[in-house]
């Protein structure tokens, strides 16, 4: 056996472990053979055959060999190979090919940083699949990747990415399944094309000849007449044969008890398993039976479940004889999947209360070891949830029901929580999960009673629970709209992080990601415009897929913040870049608030793209957090579309705040007021449109320019220019709001003739607004402005549209649109590029933008009018 | 709806026990689980709960009310 089944160190690498699991390393391992192995020259044969097509299946029942086969078959390979043995944790894409990332690099295999990281269990970038499919198996390197027990893994979704991956990657990779059932890849047309190799159950099964063979390696001399009746009775099946060696090694005559039970009825493995289970000395039958429980485990952790110290000789024993026990390497084992299943209804029969209490030991022995995902799952199947909750929030890990790899798995474990769980902690789980679903009654009712218990349980030992509480308090302020309780939160948590150990805290930057990112939501709701900029800039400068959630989330208040700032190009950026963090991390659309995309609808308006933002608005996923700020930058972005398209009316019913909150939000009330006004003037109501700005009152750009314009409405020039006048009111105002004020005092010039100025003062407004590519203000204006725009410099005649020039295309944006000439799908294109198909409609919507189209066609057609192709 | 499941080989009362939903008996060399099956969901779980204990189904179909 080749020594290939030591798999390098992983901790010290950079990418050790980035998941927190020390479980990791027992998925990757190569499973030991057993000195009863034997290996079948006919399989590996054809197994060789695996080297030259891309796909590999080896397909057989439960015990049929399989494992073993390839495992054996791989050990000796010269080229590099990769385990990774699958579980129905590693059903989420974003898992599966988060621990395929790191099998790859456990085995020595580069893989560049560039082609990212999923943070969110369900999902993968499609970047990380192009970017593997490139660097896989490309320039002459040959590498075969064993996907091991591919049938737990039931996800559609994981088998379409594999079958995109293996299409683009290069000749030199090889993927083998080990699987039970049919994966759901289109194997008909692997077969085809001679891209497959299989090996299905009936080779897999062992002929008398190999039986023979098999028997002898366990001390028993069969003839071959004698294997065959075993071949009939057995079909040829590897785990009944063994155990059938096994049963029969025990026996004074081996043949006439294998005689006999051939001649028996009995299903196969549930028979001879008992028969070779009572055969045990009890200790080993008593450590079997417990250890059916875990799905790996080490001796240490086998003592803890018997009470006893005799695991390590034991389980060395097991393996030997090839009874039961696989050998994982570094001192961990697994029971064969098959064997285990029958022995947890052996455990069950024989005593059906201590399977909880088996739970219990491993939860805390797992606890005490550092494995907290492990520890979880086991004290959820103990039902013991005060301790599962505690473990949880004590490790820090709360923030993780919200965020990152886990929060699926999470959430699925504690939705079973007894209600009797009474707990600080599993009330803090409880809270988290309706605030998660935005359930906030329920959340709020129990948040108040949590921290009071917390609170008096004193210092001391709870600093961990009262941390958990006060995110919980910062995101109840946020979706509340409170950013005092948002502040005291902060406050109480930056005090609780200096009772807690550093090296705890590193552990989960999220937590601090998240408290800031509610604090900054709850701080602009308040209007306090700066210190949200403080708290979420911070949020936007870190890295890494543990924050990746709460960066994006305040990546996209910064560019709403920029909007009523009026600056919608850098808002637009801002939004971008949330977006595009989300695509790099394949965070799930409506993860977060959705209101990136707000906000490009509302820079859409601006620039008059109203079919833009109307796909944008519509294609909005339903928040996953509900807060205010969303809520309000909703309403506001589709009450200006309505503006835009004349619907009056409906827009002055879209504006109306219905968002509840703790306290009224300033720039929320400006910018429904301005709406408001905007309407009433568009249906002919100047009074009204004054009325609503002067019941509101106080100083703000906006409400300056709306007022000057009620009143240039209503017959009152001079009232606007002194509104607009000094031109204090508007000084620090964004573009978006200086050019209408321009255009104001413009108009005001043309009614009173002074047409030099009015021209003087569009061609200023022009000026200002091409930077940002703002056409909504002109447009506002009214039919006044269109002979001052046709003599302003730069811009032809036009019908209608406003005719600035074509803005010029993006390098990327170019070389999307040559392939769309070349009649290439966006999938295809995206796999060219080696981009995601969401990147390649992003570009596409602009160069359809810039071009003024809306059809793949059209754009095709208008940029060969322009050359630019 | 009712299904049965015929395996092969005589099931003992501890596999039986995996199967505690459905009632079995045994005859002529096979095993029959019978009972009620809530929704496929179900009806592909058990066929998966026969395949990790080994067990090879021969027939599997629905019973008339």
């Amino acid at each position: 056996m080749a020594e290939s089944d030591d798999i390098p160190p992983g901790p010290g690498s950079p990418h050790a472990d980035p998941l927190g699991d020390p479980f990791l390393r027992t998925r990757f391992a190569l499973p030991a053979r057993p000195a009863t192995f034997l290996r079948r020259a006919r399989l590996v044969h054809h197994l060789d055959q695996a080297l030259r097509t891309p796909l590999t299946m080896v397909n057989g029942a439960a015990g049929a060999g399989k494992t073993l086969l390839v495992a054996d078959w791989a050990a000796g390979l010269r080229h590099p190979v990769v385990w990774l043995s699958l579980d129905p944790s590693l059903g989420g894409p974003g898992m599966f090919w988060a621990h395929l990332l790191q099998a790859l690099r456990t085995h020595g295999v580069p893989v560049a940083d560039g082609v990212g990281t999923p943070a969110d269990a369900g999902r993968v970038p499609h970047t990380l699949l192009t970017g593997l499919a490139a660097q896989l198996g490309t320039d002459g390197d040959e590498l075969t990747v064993v996907l091991d027990e591919y049938d737990r893994i039931g996800t559609p979704e994981v088998a379409e990415q594999l079958e995109f991956v293996l299409h683009h990657a290069g000749p030199g990779l090889h993927v083998v399944l080990v699987t039970r059932t049919e994966p759901l890849l289109p194997l008909h047309r692997y077969r085809a094309s001679g891209a497959i190799t299989e090996i299905r159950n009936a080779e897999l099964a062992f002929t008398p000849e190999e039986t023979v063979a098999l028997l002898r390696r366990h001390g028993l001399r069969l003839s071959v007449q004698a294997a065959a009746a075993l071949v009939e009775r057995t079909g040829g099946w590897a785990a009944g044969l063994r155990l059938c060696a096994l049963a029969a090694q025990e026996h004074l005559d081996p043949e006439a008890y294998l005689k006999e039970f051939e001649a028996g009825h009995s299903a196969v493995a549930d028979f001879l398993l008992a028969e070779v289970l009572k055969r045990q000395p009890s200790a080993t039958q008593d450590l079997l039976l417990r250890v059916s429980v875990l799905e790996r485990f080490c001796p240490d952790l086998a003592n803890e479940l018997t009470g006893r110290g005799d695991a390590e000789a034991i389980l060395a024993g097991l393996h030997r004889e090839n009874a039961f026990v696989e050998d994982l390497g570094h001192g961990w084992y697994r029971l064969h999947p098959l064997f285990r299943e029958i022995l947890r209804a052996h455990l069950r029969e024989r005593s059906a209360e201590l399977e909880p209490r088996l739970h219990l030991r491993a939860a805390h022995w797992l606890g005490r070891s550092g494995h907290l995902p492990e520890m979880l799952t086991h004290g959820a199947a103990a039902g013991e949830w005060d301790l599962t909750a505690g473990a949880l929030v004590d490790d820090l890990a709360i923030g993780q029901l919200f965020t990152g790899l886990r929060t699926g798995h999470l959430v699925d474990l504690f939705s079973g929580m007894d209600p009797a769980a009474a707990s600080p902690a599993a009330d803090l789980v409880r809270v988290a999960r309706d605030l998660s679903r935005g359930d906030l009654d329920h959340a709020l009712a129990r948040l108040g009673p949590v921290r009071e218990r917390l609170a008096a349980a004193g210092p001391g030992g709870t600093a961990a629970g009262r941390l958990g509480c006060a995110l919980l308090e910062a995101l109840a302020a946020r979706v509340t709209g409170s950013p005092q309780r948002a502040e005291d939160a902060v406050r109480t948590a930056r005090e609780l992080q200096h009772e807690l150990p550093a090296d705890l805290l590193d552990k989960h930057p999220e937590l601090s990601a998240l408290l800031l990112t509610h604090l900054g939501s709850a701080r602009l709701w308040a209007g306090d415009l700066d210190e949200a900029r403080a708290a979420l800039t911070t949020v936007a400068a870190t890295t890494g897929a543990a924050t990746a959630l709460p960066r994006a989330d305040a990546l996209e208040l910064l560019a709403l913040i920029d909007h009523l700032d009026g600056r919608p190009a850098t808002a637009e950026r801002k939004a971008s870049a949330a977006l595009a963090e989300t695509d790099r991390y394949g965070l799930a659309e409506g993860a977060g608030t959705g209101l990136g995309r707000v906000v490009l609808a509302a820079v859409a308006v601006e620039r008059d793209d109203l079919t833009e933002a109307r796909d944008l608005l519509d294609g909005t996923p339903g928040p996953a957090v509900h807060d205010p700020v969303t809520a309000a930058g909703r309403s506001l972005a589709t009450a200006r579309l309505l503006l835009a398209r004349g619907r009056a009316r409906a827009a002055l019913e879209a504006a109306e705040p219905v968002v509840p909150a703790a306290v009224r939000s300033p720039w929320q009330r400006v910018h429904t007021a301005q709406v408001a006004s905007s309407a009433h003037l568009a249906e002919g109501r100047p009074d009204l449109a004054t009325k609503v700005l002067e019941q509101l009152g106080g100083e703000h750009p906006v409400l300056a320019v709306a007022a000057a314009r009620a009143r240039l409405a209503a017959g009152d020039p001079d009232a606007a220019l002194g509104l607009l006048d000094p031109a204090g009111t508007v000084v620090g105002a964004g573009p978006a709001v200086l050019v209408r004020a321009t255009l104001l005092r413009a108009q005001a010039a043309h009614t009173a003739g002074d047409t030099a100025t009015a021209r003087r003062l569009v061609a200023q407004a022009v000026a200002e607004a091409r930077h940002e590519r703002l056409r909504r203000p002109f447009r506002e204006a009214g039919p006044w402005i269109g002979p001052y725009l046709a003599d302003a410099p730069a811009m032809g005649p036009g019908r209608g549209a406003l005719p600035f020039p074509v803005e010029p295309l993006s390098g990327r944006e170019r070389d999307v649109l040559l392939r769309l000439a070349q009649m290439m799908s966006t999938e295809d294109i995206a796999a060219d590029l080696y981009v995601s198909v969401n990147t390649v409609k992003t570009h596409l919507k602009s160069v359809y933008r810039k071009l003024a189209v809306n059809r793949r066609n059209d754009a095709v057609r208008r940029a060969r009018e322009l050359d630019l192709l | 709806m009712r299904y049965e499941i015929r395996v092969e080989g005589h099931m003992s009362e501890t596999l039986a026990r995996l199967f505690p939903e459905l009632d079995h008996v045994v005859m002529s060399g096979q095993t029959v689980l019978f009972g009620p099956i809530v929704d496929d969901a179900h009806l592909y779980g058990l066929l998966a709960r026969c395949q990790s204990l080994g067990l090879r189904v021969v027939e599997m179909r629905q019973l008339p009310e």
